[in-house]
């Protein structure tokens, strides 16, 4: 132990704990104003700012990125749902699996807190993901709830256009108005300021990564990108809309085979989350192992 | 307006802290409360999944009905109950709207809709029924002893600690911004000036709420540590003595029992008049 140097990513377990601790109480108090504040609702269009995305941003970006995602999602939880007497069971665990990996891939993402082009991006790709998770399950809801989906007409069609309704505003809302601009914003300020509070040195971002962790991390949107893609474009085969133009060639091209492309899609996610879940549980070992 | 007074009497501080103080001290008199966290749980879960196996609306509807009376016995907030109408209102509105404008003006769609949002309906009620009845502190030492990560229990208690310091000081960053600050005088159209200067403000509260919560954070944590904290979290033993209150007793196994007839019922009752 002694003849090791700290580098920035060993943080000790009080540390981890910190984070946890203050993303947890800081996205809890935000998570707990936007349940408090009203919607304005027209039916299926709905413009409400569901979520004030920058401060898990802010703080996956500054600090250990899995123990603040997962700290966000735990407060959101407490402080917004179960406190407040709205706890609502599955739909929690929902959200948090969506929630944290969104943001776990957000802070993966940004190598040097003060290149403003990475921390855009992240911002939208988090938010993006997390949306785009969701409206999987939404859709895979509706899918498995409703009987003899393609025989009603109309149904299929318009349970897309409320997806992507959704999608878009909340891109809108929360990824830009309440993600991108106060990250930008507020990530400059507290870069260097916060951390020593908490006793960490702030990220080296002359640190280059390694490349591998790099891919991974590209590899995993690509991923979700493509189960998406892949969910939608079944559901649209399942309920026999044709894209007339470019149908024919497609088909010839890849053959039957082409159904396979979505199946193994799925199958990816399903091989990355088992592969995190994984490393997160043999970190845990360690952990235990320090601290029993 | 009413609705204008009702929106200001949500978004106060103080009664953000009635609200907690209310769901913090449970309902202790209610059916629900005694029954074994765990147990409760199961059932939940058994309600909310069951009803996706069927496609069978007598089935749907019964459940609803049971699910509304189990509301009604553990004595759910008129609140929430309140936001659950509003709910389903806007949902039957949609409904129709959707049918109407991708259903090219005929009804057809309506009918599979309305199997699908009872099935939502049944899952929301449920949760309301059992979550609201269970104190946070009973439910997460449930979660603790279904192996959920300490962690999680650790949260609720600190919740329940921090909350209302944290609400007090960001609600005075608020404040002290809008002493300092100006509202435009020009509101604009539908006051979007108004809006928009609220939401900066609520935006850069944030900035200084961030410090000083990482400044508190570390003495809190330090203060955990010295009196071993993490390692109480991980020892077998000290999770034993904090679980040893949950217990399987005969209510419980007796609530088992009814609840599950009472399924039964509903699903034979279901196959004999399907619809």
């Amino acid at each position: 132990m002694s003849n090791k140097l700290p580098n920035r990513d060993a943080y000790t377990e009080s540390q981890k704990m910190m984070i946890f601790i203050l993303a947890m109480s800081l996205y809890g108090l935000a998570s707990l104003f936007t349940e408090l504040l009203p919607e304005f609702q027209l039916g299926p269009i709905d413009i409400s700012i569901s979520y004030l995305a920058f401060i898990p941003l802010i703080l996956v970006i500054l600090f250990h990125p899995l123990y603040a995602a997962i700290g966000a999602s735990v407060g959101d939880i407490i402080f917004g749902k179960l406190l407040l007497g709205d706890f609502s069971g599955i739909g929690e665990v929902e959200g948090f699996i969506e929630f944290s990996l969104a943001m776990y891939v957000a802070g993966l993402l940004v190598r040097d807190p003060t290149n403003k082009r990475q921390i855009g991006a992240a911002a939208i790709i988090g938010v993006g993901i997390d949306q785009m998770l969701s409206s999987i399950v939404d859709i895979g809801k509706v899918w498995l709830g409703v009987e003899e989906l393609e025989a009603v007409a109309g149904l299929p069609e318009s349970i897309l256009a409320i997806e992507a309704f959704s999608f878009v505003n909340e891109m809108v809302i929360s990824g830009v108005l309440f993600g991108l601009i106060p990250t930008l914003y507020l990530l400059p300020k507290l870069y260097g300021k916060i951390e020593p509070l908490m006793g960490m040195k702030p990220r080296n971002p002359n640190i280059k990564a390694s490349m591998t962790e790099y891919i991974s991390v590209r590899f995993l949107i690509v991923a979700i990108f493509l189960a998406f893609v892949g969910l939608v474009a079944e559901y649209m085969a399942e309920m026999d809309i044709n894209f007339a133009v470019w149908e024919p060639d497609f088909l010839d091209q890849f053959g039957d085979g082409f159904i396979w492309l979505p199946i193994s899609a799925a199958a990816i996610i399903v091989i990355l989350i088992i592969t995190i879940t994984v490393k997160m549980g043999r970190k845990k070992v360690e952990k235990d192992k320090w601290s029993a | 307006m009413e609705l204008t007074d009702k929106i200001k009497n949500v978004l106060n501080v103080q009664t953000i802290k009635l609200e907690l103080i209310k769901t913090a001290f449970g309902k202790p008199d209610v059916y629900l409360a005694n029954i074994d966290p765990r147990v409760l749980m199961f059932w939940y879960l058994t309600v909310s999944i069951l009803p996706w196996f069927t496609f069978n609306n007598t089935i749907l509807l019964f459940i609803i009905a049971y699910t509304a009376v189990l509301a009604v016995v553990s004595r759910v907030s008129p609140l929430i109950l309140t936001l659950l109408g509003i709910g389903i209102v806007t949902e039957l509105f949609t409904i129709v709207i959707v049918s109407l404008v991708f259903g090219g003006g005929t009804f057809e769609a309506i009918l599979p809709l309305l199997t699908f949002s009872m099935k939502l309906f049944i899952m929301s009620i449920a949760s309301v029924s059992v979550f609201a009845s269970m104190s946070p502190e009973r439910l997460s030492d449930g979660l603790l002893s279904l192996k959920v990560p300490a962690q999680f229990s650790f949260a609720v208690s600190y919740g329940y600690r921090m909350l209302p310091i944290l609400l007090d000081e960001y609600h005075q960053i608020f404040q002290s911004f809008r002493l300092r600050g100006k509202t435009p005088e020009n509101h604009g159209f539908l006051k979007w000036r108004i809006v928009y200067y609220y939401i900066l403000v609520v935006i850069k509260s944030f900035y200084p709420l961030m410090l000083n919560i990482a400044k508190r954070t570390r003495l809190t944590v330090e203060a955990l540590e010295v009196r071993g904290f993490s390692y109480s979290l991980h020892n077998p033993e000290a999770k034993r003595v904090k679980l040893s209150y949950l217990k399987v007793r005969t209510k419980d196994y007796l609530f088992i029992l009814t609840q599950l007839g009472i399924l039964l019922i509903i699903w034979w009752f279901g196959n004999t008049f399907p619809s």
